[in-house]
């Protein structure tokens, strides 16, 4: 979508397009389109196009998602003034809702950073907002998600499991993959839990351990006779 | 802002949000943010074996890294 606005002066003409559009000038695409040249008499108007991304509108007028009940309308707005004043604002929704369960989406230009490196950011927005939602229902658990990065991880996770697997089935070695959280580490056990000739323990201390794959002393996997 | 973020979420954990307060020493290349909160909120803004001072910080140094400079959280108590 293209809009144009003339002022006297360049800014003016940007205010204008701010205050029309409710955007921060930032969030503007701006194109000036006459420069205002000093005619012989008087000065003309500076004319600016603005560049309205399409999807930003959808996603602002999602956000009026129907049926929001008072606790979801609360932890969104949560959310959504959280991810302000970090200053990357974003827009948020509902994905799904189970029972126990709140799924939303953060829809950003941001979203690299809200989810940082290994999705830290991301758990880290998770754990404090599921803290503030939790006195409100506590019986409710937040997911939160940008870009489908958690169904991505999850999938590259699994992947992984499967490589180490068939390596430690090669080697006969076992093989220590890296610390991961609670919820990683039962993604790896379940994944491995149907291969056969392999089994999985967790190592370590505290939140983050490490799972080991190990052959399956019970079940070892047949090996080829060269 | 950073003291501005560090403030909202205290105070959106606490059961005194009237008592949060936030105290900006500005360095040269850190600035270092002291949450003071209610005594019996200290809990609640460190969390079990301080998982939620942790991701206040995580939080604070994500937002942090867009002006480049260092940001450390104190809590005060």
């Amino acid at each position: 979508m293209v809009r144009e606005f003339e002022g006297k002066t360049e800014q003016e003409a940007i205010a204008m397009a701010m205050t029309e559009l409710q955007l921060e000038q930032d969030e503007l695409d701006i194109e000036i389109v006459d420069a205002g040249k000093r005619g012989l008499f008087k000065k003309s108007n500076v004319r600016i196009r603005v560049y309205l991304a399409d999807d930003l509108q959808e996603s602002e007028s999602s956000v009026a998602q129907e049926g929001l009940d008072e606790y979801e309308q609360q932890v969104i707005d949560f959310l959504t003034v959280l991810l302000d004043k970090m200053g990357y604002p974003g827009f948020v929704k509902i994905t799904h809702r189970k029972e126990g369960k709140l799924a939303l989406d953060v829809v950003s230009d941001h979203s690299s950073i809200i989810i940082g490196k290994k999705g830290k950011n991301l758990d880290a927005i998770q754990l404090i907002v599921n803290v503030y939602a939790g006195q409100l229902n506590p019986s409710v658990k937040v997911i939160i998600d940008s870009e489908n990065y958690r169904m991505r991880h999850e999938e590259q996770l699994v992947k992984l499991a499967y490589r180490a697997a068939e390596q430690v089935k090669r080697s006969g070695r076992s093989k220590l993959l890296e610390p991961m959280n609670p919820f990683e580490r039962r993604l790896i056990h379940t994944a491995l839990n149907g291969i056969e000739g392999v089994t999985t323990k967790s190592e370590g201390e505290g939140l983050f351990k490490q799972v080991r794959i190990t052959i399956d002393e019970d079940l070892p996997p047949l090996r080829k006779e060269h | 802002m950073e003291k501005d973020l560090v403030e909202y979420i205290a105070k959106s954990l606490v059961d005194q949000p009237d008592e949060v307060a936030v105290n900006v020493i500005e360095g040269e290349q850190s600035t270092i943010l002291e949450l003071k909160v209610a005594a019996d909120d200290v809990g609640k803004v460190i969390g079990k074996q301080g998982r939620i001072a942790n991701a206040v910080r995580v939080i604070l140094s994500a937002s942090a890294a867009k002006s480049g400079k260092h940001v450390q959280l104190e809590i005060l108590d």
